[in-house]
């Protein structure tokens, strides 16, 4: 997927102007950046949610069609079981209703959460709800994945266990992926390439990451400096 | 425990309502002014007995049930209307002002004026009702959770799916809220204006016989009786609201395997 020469503004604040960024076919590209720095806009523009005032978006043609969007919060129906949930977001494209159990019980088992298929979002924890999400983000039949923050108002050791699972889904099947963050870490740990975003005009900082992520260790030094690295590219902006 | 206790608790406060009243009837010694407990449950038995009592019963239930249906579907489709689209909202809020203003009792005589006796107490009911329920749809269709509407449009939940699922489930408690205070509005209207307007047969019809002939007995009679049929008809609507939920959780339930 191509971000080309994209120009998007609200009112007088423009957010992009011209900007140009490519995320390589079915890889993972982290995108830090400052709160406003347009990380949410580029989400949109990719989701087709929002259309950018000039300049294009293209998609090779794995990408084209439905998008996951995984959200900062779960955004699960609240009166719906962690089953239907799921299983809602497969209705448009699958007719038979016992494939689309076979699909959903697949990802809720992916997940650890088969079990727990009766409940409904009150009854889950904060973590349980987002892995509900993730696996209907991963049941939905798309061509993109769009991730906003999806871990952050959770704790360390939740974070990294869903970032697991979203890892465990997403080797599964590898769909080009845009996963914007505000933790560096994170960034680094889940993305084949990590861009900071901040300059409307270009990325202020784009580099992939060769190591492979299975091993992706906390104090491996070329990743530390790659840290580094993003905290000046954030502090500087 | 504390459903038991909450019981008990009420359960005292009403023997005590009915100890003050009997202390009353006492102190004040008169069968015209405040007859006592057994004069008047003596003369609700009487009433009970007799074959009218089920013609009037089920008369004044007749016009509660028919108002407070038209209240929930007129209600319903307007306020969904109402939520949708702020021009129509803004064409409706001169009137759901002007009726949530007007005294009852006007209501009621310009209705006498304009319709038979037994239309007046559903028309009177309807209007009073209507606004609650208009009002409480309309703002839970506005505070229907927008986060989770864009995630149906990216998700691709639409249609029939997306209306049974989601569009219904996150109006369900202002509707339920709605025909809750509504249909306690509609008991109260509808034999206020039986009362105004004296229909062949109705509650309020026997209380306002009893009231002009001075027997008190059996104008408290006809009102435990109004209380007996609010408190049933609350009673059924939470247990339908009951019902309505264990049916959803069970299909929940058997749809996921």
């Amino acid at each position: 997927m191509r971000f080309e020469e994209v120009s998007k503004a609200y009112g007088e604040t423009v957010v992009f102007d011209r900007f140009s960024l490519a995320v390589k076919e079915r890889t993972i590209l982290s995108v830090v950046g400052p709160s406003g720095g347009g990380k949410t806009t580029l989400l949109h523009l990719a989701s087709g949610l929002i259309e950018a005032d000039s300049g294009q978006v293209v998609k090779e043609e794995s990408e084209r069609g439905a998008v996951s969007y995984l959200f900062q919060e779960p955004r699960l129906i609240p009166t719906s079981t962690v089953f239907a949930n799921v299983e809602l977001a497969l209705r448009s494209s699958e007719a038979c209703a016992k494939v689309r159990a076979q699909i959903v019980e697949h990802y809720l088992t992916m997940v650890g959460l088969w079990e727990d298929r009766f409940l409904y979002p009150a009854q889950l924890s904060g973590g349980m709800r987002q892995r509900v999400a993730i696996a209907r983000s991963f049941a939905h039949p798309s061509s993109l994945m769009l991730l906003d923050e999806p871990f952050q108002s959770l704790d360390i050791k939740l974070r990294y266990s869903l970032m697991d699972a979203f890892l465990k889904l997403w080797r599964e099947r590898a769909k080009t992926t845009l996963f914007v963050t505000h933790d560096p870490k994170e960034a680094i740990a889940l993305g084949d390439a990590v861009c900071c975003l901040s300059d409307p005009t270009k990325p202020l900082l784009y580099q992939t990451i060769d190591t492979p992520r299975e091993e992706r260790g906390i104090d491996d030094g070329r990743l530390l400096a790659l840290e580094a690295q993003l905290i000046k590219a954030l502090l500087g902006s | 425990m504390k459903p038991v206790k909450h019981t008990l608790v009420a359960l005292i406060a009403s023997a005590l309502l009915l100890v003050l009243w009997q202390v009353g009837a006492w102190l004040l010694d008169s069968q015209i002014l405040l007859p006592g407990l057994a004069p008047v449950f003596r003369t609700l038995l009487s009433i009970v007995a007799k074959g009218p009592f089920l013609v009037d019963i089920s008369e004044t239930v007749g016009r509660a049930f028919q108002s407070f249906l038209i209240i929930v579907a007129l209600g319903s489709i307007l306020g969904v209307l109402g939520g949708n689209y702020p021009l129509f909202s803004a064409a409706m809020r001169p009137f759901v002002t002007t009726l949530k203003a007007v005294p009852v009792m006007s209501i009621i005589l310009l209705a006498f004026i304009w319709f038979t006796s037994g239309q007046v107490p559903l028309f009177s009911a309807f209007l009073m009702g209507f606004p609650v329920m208009y009002v409480q749809v309309e703002s839970g269709w506005r505070s229907i959770d927008t986060n989770l509407i864009q995630m149906c449009d990216l998700y691709q939940i639409d249609g029939k799916d997306r209306l049974i699922h989601f569009t219904i489930p996150s109006l369900v408690p202002s509707l339920v809220t709605g025909a809750r205070i509504s249909l306690s509005m509609v008991w109260k209207v509808i034999i206020a204006a039986e009362v105004l307007t004296v229909p062949r047969h109705g509650v309020g019809s026997r209380m306002q016989l009893a009231q002009v002939q001075l027997q008190t007995d059996r104008v408290l009679s006809w009102t435990l009786v109004a209380i007996l049929l609010t408190a049933a008809g609350d009673l059924l609507f939470e247990l339908l609201v009951l019902a309505g939920a264990r049916a959803k959780r069970a299909v929940d339930r058997r749809r996921a395997g």
